[in-house]
């Protein structure tokens, strides 16, 4: 068994949400987004984990069952960005998402 | 400090720098490299964490799968791969909401029991046994909505459509 501080993590998690968070509200390019949302999603996948592990016995294999499902809409989440990036970039010639202003009010 | 915890504070510091130096540098293949490094970090991580099976599935996942396509986005949306981004700034407003977030969160510690907590390690065996019997359902539903997404990326990247 090992060892490992509860506030390390929650730490750490708290801060991959913060630099997510930051690059979504900043970066207008939209690979720069996805990977922004990656970031932060890698955050919750990681606290599923942490937990799994803290918790042990059923919940804990419950926690890194829900982890592993999170990381399958992870990679779906991204495929599907990438087929919006490039229907973007073939209809404006740009991924910028300040182009994108057809669904704004 | 024991050695788990030792390389528990290195691993995580390469998280929140690779995470950061992601997101700030302007040319996007850089970006790329620095995400997969975080993204093989993170699987070091969950090895520490006694998961090996989502170490692995990060690894393949992530730092493979993942990093290829955003590789691959890149390629088919630009002239030269290697062009710099046009600085966007940082932001006050943006940096003071993450600042927030991250405060809130971390003042939320305090809801925990405090101190070091043992971490249980797991056969994998026992993992695919949840996985596939306890929540089978999430993971049939993880299989429709990415049976969708395919046909959404098909629909959103067919020929002829304007």
């Amino acid at each position: 068994m090992t060892d490992l501080p509860i506030v390390g993590f929650v730490a750490l998690s708290a801060g991959l949400l913060a630099i997510g968070v930051f690059g979504i509200l900043t970066r207008r390019n939209f690979i720069l987004l996805l990977i922004a949302i990656e970031i932060s999603m890698n955050a919750a996948i990681l606290n599923f984990v942490y937990f799994g592990a803290y918790l042990g016995g059923t919940p804990g294999l419950t926690g890194q069952s829900i982890a592993v499902v999170l990381v399958g809409f992870a990679a779906t989440e991204v495929a599907v960005g990438l087929g919006i990036v490039l229907a973007l970039n073939r209809v404006k010639g740009t991924i910028n998402v300040e182009k994108a202003t057809e669904l704004r009010l | 400090m024991i050695l788990e915890e030792f390389a528990f504070l290195v691993l995580a510091a390469v998280a929140v720098v690779t995470a950061i130096s992601s997101l700030l540098v302007r040319e996007l293949v850089h970006t790329i490299l620095w995400i997969a490094v975080f993204f093989v970090d993170l699987s070091a991580i969950y090895f520490l964490l006694e998961a090996p099976f989502l170490g692995v599935l990060q690894l393949g996942v992530y730092a493979g799968a993942v990093t290829v396509l955003l590789l691959f986005g890149i390629m088919v949306t630009r002239k030269r791969i290697f062009s710099r981004e046009a600085a966007t700034g940082i932001g006050a407003v943006p940096f003071a909401l993450a600042v927030v977030t991250f405060i809130f969160l971390v003042a939320s510690v305090g809801e925990f029991p405090q101190g070091s907590t043992g971490i249980h390690a797991y056969d994998p065996s026992f993992l695919s046994e949840n996985l596939f019997n306890v929540n089978g359902p999430w993971l049939l539903l993880l299989g429709l909505i990415m049976l969708s997404a395919v046909g959404g990326a098909i629909y959103l990247v067919r020929e002829g459509r304007d």
